[in-house]
């Protein structure tokens, strides 16, 4: 079942900066679908135009059968969102900013209470549950603000950037909880810097590179589009190596067992390295994804 | 905890001049100014909580996203401030009754005054917050404002003080916290001013309203365009 369609998705703000141009997709229930591209690329305003905060001025979206334009009333209720760098209240504690999202959220007042404590246990916050947000670390203030997004139980969740600043492990919790939401037949759309992470969690890839689809497929395509193959390096022989290693990319099983058999013979150190979507995405937009866009 | 409190009563220097003032009338219009301004820095300060919700806090857009709607956001944002600082207004009126007593009827209208300058300045909070780009400017712009609102124009001290001086009189009257603290002291019997200047005050701060409320409406997106 379609959840979302985007057709020829276009926006140019007021200033004349045109963000995005010619989108289209579709993501299925139950799918994470993730959104790369470099800094400015317009995976952020494609986020807010789905999510209903930001007017396109080209092409039309549906969110749940419902076009974002036209009827984003019968489309908000459904989905939720964690915005880029979203900070907490710093006065108040993450109990309360749960508990009021709960509410705001139309739950009664013991309903919100339970579905705080549900939240919060999921995510590690219970035992912060009285602190200030202020003297939270940054990777709890992060899980916070994801915990408010989830307290909707939503259909359709809006993630832009979220594990940005969380240790490997609160990462690590947030994607078990994701694939946990996914399981339960909610759909995910979220933006990331981290390759390894979309590598990890996307069912579905858009790669966007000025405003524009560079890449649309599963990153086991991105890598095979790409030429993108596993790696081999072959070390040069102790105590007779200057230069670098040697960086081979075989094509075929036959080719892996002659690269170990020279290795085995020269008594060379042979290290094998799976391709990566990193590699792909540097080849599809054609440099490193911390290069800003000016 | 006391702190909190204290921070209730952001005039309280005002109560200090009405204690030991030596000339108790200019203390009791004082006092009156201190409720007018009280209302009318909680609407301009709406701009902060408009500003740091949606660019700082990115509370607004996760609002937005839900069932939440663009007018119960904007007026629980903007009556939560009125709210906090209710409990000043009322020992300031409390102080105003004992000193100079008052009909029902005279209280109420001063309040309805004060109120509908609120409204205004929620308006210019809502327009302000909206459009500033960056948390230095959000902290500064209504603090400047509230200079040119609250502390130059005659509403702690009276209008007639500026009798010596026609320009800054006149420069006054174009400012509506001027406006509403002339129509709040006289309703609180406290000044004498003539009907055409009442219908003025009232017809100034209805216009004042009205036109922010379509700068506001204009300015600040639930969605942004």
């Amino acid at each position: 079942m379609e959840v979302v369609r985007v057709e020829g998705l276009g926006k140019t703000y007021p200033g004349g900066t045109k963000a995005l141009e010619g989108v289209s997709f579709s993501i299925d229930k139950g799918q994470i679908f993730c959104l790369l591209g470099r800094n400015g690329a317009g995976k952020t305003t494609l986020l807010r135009i789905l999510a209903t905060q930001l007017k396109p001025t080209a092409g039309r979206a549906f969110v749940l059968g419902h076009d974002v334009l036209q009827d984003p009333k019968a489309i908000r209720p459904h989905i939720a969102v964690v915005p880029q760098e979203a900070r907490p209240q710093m006065l108040l504690s993450p109990y309360d900013h749960i508990l009021y999202f709960c509410m705001i959220r139309g739950q009664s007042r013991g309903t919100a209470r339970e579905r705080t404590r549900k939240v919060m246990d999921d995510l590690g916050l219970w035992e912060h549950r009285d602190k200030l947000a202020s003297d939270l670390s940054g990777g709890l203030r992060q899980r916070l603000i994801i915990a408010m997004a989830l307290v909707a139980d939503p259909e359709v969740l809006f993630l832009d950037e979220p594990t940005i600043g969380l240790d490997p492990l609160g990462r690590r919790s947030v994607w078990h909880m994701l694939r946990e939401l996914t399981r339960k037949g909610a759909t995910i759309l979220l933006t990331t810097h981290y390759l390894d992470e979309a590598e990890m969690l996307a069912d579905d890839l858009l790669i966007v590179d000025k405003g524009r689809t560079a890449f649309h497929g599963t990153v086991e395509e991105a890598k095979g589009d790409t030429g993108v193959g596993m790696r081999v390096i072959v070390e040069h022989p102790a105590g007779n190596g200057t230069g670098p290693p040697e960086v081979l990319e075989p094509r075929s099983a036959e080719e892996i067992l002659a690269i170990v058999e020279r290795g085995l013979r020269e008594k060379r150190k042979v290290t094998f390295k799976p391709a990566s979507l990193e590699e792909a995405f540097i080849k599809i937009v054609g440099g490193s994804i911390e290069v800003e866009d000016t | 905890m006391l702190l909190v409190v204290i921070s209730l009563f952001s005039f309280l220097p005002v109560i200090f001049i009405f204690v030991f003032a030596t000339a108790p009338g200019a203390a009791v219009q004082s006092l009156v100014g201190a409720i007018i301004l009280t209302f009318a820095f909680t609407g301009l300060f709406a701009s902060q909580s408009v500003y740091f919700n949606k660019q700082w806090f990115r509370f607004q857009d996760m609002l937005v996203a839900s069932r939440v709607s663009p007018a119960s956001y904007a007026v629980g944002l903007s009556v939560s401030g009125l709210v906090v600082a209710l409990p000043g207004v009322l020992v300031a009126l409390v102080l105003v009754l004992l000193s100079a007593p008052v009909p029902a009827i005279g209280v109420l209208v001063a309040l309805a005054t004060a109120l509908l300058l609120w409204i205004g300045l929620v308006f210019v909070g809502f327009a302000i917050g909206a459009t500033t780009k960056n948390a230095r400017r959000a902290n500064s712009i209504p603090q400047v404002l509230s200079i040119a609102l609250g502390f130059l124009p005659p509403v702690y001290y009276p209008l007639s003080t500026l009798d010596r001086y026609p320009v800054a009189q006149a420069f006054a009257m174009l400012i509506p916290t001027t406006h509403a603290a002339q129509l709040a002291k006289y309703y609180f019997g406290l000044i004498d001013i003539p009907v055409w200047q009442v219908a003025l005050g009232w017809a100034y701060l209805l216009g004042f309203t009205a036109l922010m409320g379509l700068i506001a409406s204009r300015r600040a997106h639930w969605v942004d365009p």
